[in-house]
């Protein structure tokens, strides 16, 4: 039986003006998973988690939150912690008053929240009696912490959560994110850093340029591509004979290896057609981390909307 | 919705630029009573005619320091004030954590145009009591004797009003400048939520009043002008100065409702569609 989905959206679509930021996107959240979005900067990461809170409406499609639709200031919200883009606060309140406020904002009493727990979580000591506009930004992170644990929340959505945060504190909040998913709350974040994401997440969504480029588990998406390299004795030759291959999908030269894309097919595929072609293979190693996988997608992405683009303009001049 | 109501007052009054308006409000009735004191020339025009009545009288200080400053000082106030009130919160980004809350977004547009209509009226009594302490001082505490009425009808018979006549109708006075901002508010907010920059807000809010108080000193406009949110400002005086309460005062008051009710309708229509992208 599939657990019920604590985060869900199904063919979400925002577009403004003509500019589709969102397109047709669908993935969804289950308790206890930590999911990662990823994308490059304008792949529409942050538009998506702010439909999934109610900030932006959708054009069309749906954002649920523990199977209700989502809508502006919906009751569902108080299950959810979240942190889209910087963390922001009233700057000339103190980060206690600026957490009891927004607290209270929402009709509940301070001594029904964690306080404690939060507090302790964002480790500001005596600082949290100071006005937040003498806060670095890790201060205001860690304060943004503290606001969204208030809750005790089912549901964490973290927008580039660790910006601003210097490693220990990347760490901390790397473990914090763990230890609310082993207790059963379900965590979405998006994020730039890669190796972050494949350190923290379980689950994976790829988008590039607003669609769905993939999901599943860090593991799957590891094995769904790879990259190459290989060191030959001619790299320009080599690169040439690669690059006619279906199965492959980007060459480089990097110092004295060939940097290799496979789409699909076999290393040894890729050895047999350097050697029919005369090419002396020196070394072949397979590299497989999370970012390989990830700019290979995002490429192929970009490729198929390149030629699909190419194919709808060739089309509309036969049309003419 | 008190709770709401509660963190925007907070917010709004621990500001150190709340501080320094409320110096300004004091300060600037106490220069110009002290101007008046110091004044000789004194003509029987409209308007001119409190600050002529008001050396008779420290009860009539007030009243011309708020006509005065219900013309510039109190506008740019009270336009900082509310435009500020969506758009400084959207600059910072602390609108959409507070929309990260279950709050209903119409229920946060009344309660931050509550409180901005709060601070709007407080600076206005401010000014009207720091204007009647320095009135006082310097003019001390009596009646006054009018020995022709002066107002937009020209000149009447005189009349006599007691202390405890223009008390009253100082206080009157304060109300309806107060309540003449209500139209302010209301465009102030709807232009607060169309941007995210405060600045922008602030400046057409003012710049609305401004406009309207140049288009209402071009006669030519006829009765157009009568539907300006500033033409009626000044109704009021006549309570004082002409000893009448006139039909333009259930005017302007029709006209501030007018204007409210449209503009703060579009602010509410817009602030819950709106995509909050800061």
């Amino acid at each position: 039986m599939t657990t019920e989905a604590i985060a869900e959206v199904s063919h979400l679509t925002k577009a403004f003006g003509t500019v589709a930021a969102v397109e047709d996107l669908s993935f969804a959240v289950r308790p206890g998973e930590v999911c990662g979005l990823l994308g490059p900067n304008g792949a529409g990461k942050t538009t998506t988690l702010r439909m999934l809170v109610g900030l932006i409406a959708p054009s069309s499609g749906t954002a649920t939150l523990f199977g209700t639709t989502v809508h502006a200031g919906c009751p569902e919200l108080l299950r959810v912690g979240a942190m889209v883009e910087q963390a922001a606060f009233v700057p000339h309140l103190s980060g206690m008053t600026n957490l009891r406020l927004w607290w209270e904002a929402g009709g509940g009493r301070l001594h029904d929240a964690d306080l404690d727990g939060a507090l302790a979580i964002a480790g500001l000591g005596d600082a949290v009696h100071r006005k937040v506009r003498t806060y670095s930004q890790g201060m205001k992170q860690r304060l943004g912490f503290a606001r969204l644990l208030l809750a005790r929340p089912e549901l964490l959505i973290l927008d580039e959560p660790t910006n601003g945060l210097d490693p220990a504190e990347i760490k901390e909040i790397r473990n914090l994110v763990h230890r609310l998913a082993d207790h059963g709350a379900a965590v979405l974040l998006s994020s730039h850093h890669l190796a972050e994401v494949e350190q923290t997440c379980s689950e994976v969504v790829v988008m590039s340029r607003g669609r769905l480029v993939a999901s599943g588990t860090v593991d799957e998406l590891r094995s769904s591509g790879a990259t190459v390299r290989i060191e030959v004795d001619d790299r320009t030759a080599a690169a040439g004979v690669l690059r006619s291959l279906p199965a492959v999908g980007k060459v480089e030269i990097d110092g004295p290896e060939l940097v290799v894309q496979l789409r699909d097919g076999r290393r040894s595929d890729l050895v047999a057609a350097l050697v029919m072609a005369g090419v002396r293979v020196e070394s072949v190693t397979a590299t497989r981390d999370l970012e390989d996988v990830f700019l290979g997608l995002v490429d192929q992405s970009e490729q198929l909307r390149t030629s699909q683009a190419g194919q709808s303009g060739q089309s509309s001049r036969e049309t003419r | 919705m008190i709770a709401l109501l509660r963190t925007e007052l907070i917010k709004a009054v621990r500001r150190t630029r709340t501080l320094v308006i409320l110096a300004a409000l004091i300060g600037l009735p106490i220069v110009i009573s002290l101007a008046v004191n110091a004044r000789s020339d004194r003509r029987p025009d409209r308007g001119e005619g409190l600050f002529r009545l008001a050396s008779q009288s420290g009860l009539v200080v007030p009243a011309a320091i708020l006509m005065m400053t219900s013309a510039f000082l109190l506008v740019i106030i009270a336009g900082t004030v509310v435009g500020d009130a969506v758009a400084g919160d959207a600059a910072t980004g602390n609108l959409r954590y507070l929309l990260l809350r279950p709050v209903s977004r119409t229920k946060l547009l009344i309660a931050k145009a509550a409180v901005s209509t709060l601070l709007v009226w407080v600076a206005t009594a401010v000014v009207a009591l720091t204007g009647l302490v320095a009135g006082v001082v310097l003019f001390g505490w009596h009646g006054i004797s009018v020995p022709f009425s002066v107002s937009d009808t020209g000149a009447g018979v005189g009349f006599d009003l007691t202390a405890g006549q223009l008390l009253a109708r100082l206080a009157f006075g304060t109300a309806y400048v107060a309540f003449g901002f209500t139209a302010l508010v209301a465009i102030g907010t709807f232009f607060s939520t169309l941007t995210d920059g405060a600045s922008g807000a602030i400046a057409a809010t003012v710049g609305v009043y401004i406009v309207s108080e140049i288009l209402d000193a071009i006669t030519d406009l006829g009765s157009l002008r009568y539907g300006l949110p500033t033409h009626y400002r000044t109704a009021w005086v006549d309570s004082i100065t002409a000893n009448s309460f006139s039909g333009d005062l259930k005017a302007g008051v029709i006209v501030q409702v007018v204007y409210a009710l449209v503009f703060f309708s579009a602010a509410i229509v817009w602030f819950r569609r709106k995509d909050i992208r800061s």
